[in-house]
């Protein structure tokens, strides 16, 4: 089976790309292909705990990133550096993934089929 | 040879993608390899509207796809979800939600999410234009 990471690498909210791309990486799940999530750069944003865009009558898709592992998506990679940029720290964000450095999220992409950032 | 999809999310005449993604396809068909199918999904949905009336001076993307899709009879396809809150739907949506009229180019089908997926299991390369 051909193995796919997708790479969130903008913030939630100003766009839909966030969205966009959380439903083709829950449909390859359905396909079992192998999945790897990395957030990177301001895409770490998305992860931070406790959103309300309903506020701003935007859905609030952030909780589906805590069914990832439900979905069967083993590795979820969050960026060193883009946690560092934005003063985030792991109590702040959702206890989804392990923080990497850009060597190992390199090596990851670098060793998948398909990557799709949008 | 190599196969080839396509994922295309820029939006028509505001951004460069739609345009690049045209010649791409064109270059990789003159090169001899193979498209397997090139999907529209996110503000790329919009060319699939019959409805688009760009200037005579400018391209017609609709009209572009179009002809590509039948001369060299690669699909095109549409993600449904995307496109019905864009205002593009086939006769059989239009029905289902009460709408006056389908807007769907008839080169291009409505279909679900499961097709890019299918695709790129089927394709050596996926290439996004955004």
């Amino acid at each position: 089976m051909k193995s796919v990471c997708f790479i969130f690498n903008k913030p939630p909210y100003g766009q839909e790309s966030g969205k966009e791309l959380l439903d083709i990486c829950l449909m390859c799940s359905a396909f079992e292909m192998p999945i790897t999530v990395i957030f990177q750069g301001d895409g770490v944003l998305q992860l931070i705990e406790n959103q309300q865009p309903d506020i701003l009558n935007i859905k609030n898709y952030s909780k589906t990133f805590k069914a990832l592992k439900l979905y069967g998506v083993e590795t979820v990679l969050i960026d060193a550096a883009g946690l560092e940029k934005h003063q985030l720290v792991t109590e702040n964000i959702l206890n989804i993934g392990e923080i990497a450095n850009s060597k190992i999220i390199q090596n990851v992409i670098q060793n998948t089929d398909f990557s799709i950032m949008l | 040879m190599a196969t080839f999809s396509l994922l295309i999310t820029a939006n028509p005449y505001s951004n460069q993608g739609q345009y690049s993604a045209l010649k791409f396809t064109k270059a990789v068909l003159e090169a001899g390899h193979i498209i397997k199918r090139i999907f529209f999904y996110a503000d790329g949905v919009l060319v699939a509207n019959r409805l688009n009336c760009p200037p005579a001076d400018e391209l017609n993307l609709t009209k572009s796809w179009a002809k590509l899709a039948i001369e060299k009879d690669i699909e095109l396809t549409v993600c449904v979800t995307a496109a019905l809150k864009r205002g593009i739907v086939n006769q059989a949506e239009a029905e289902r939600n009460a709408l006056t009229s389908e807007s769907i180019d008839p080169a291009f089908e409505l279909s679900g999410l499961g097709q890019l997926t299918e695709a790129m299991l089927a394709s050596d390369r996926l290439v996004t234009f955004g």
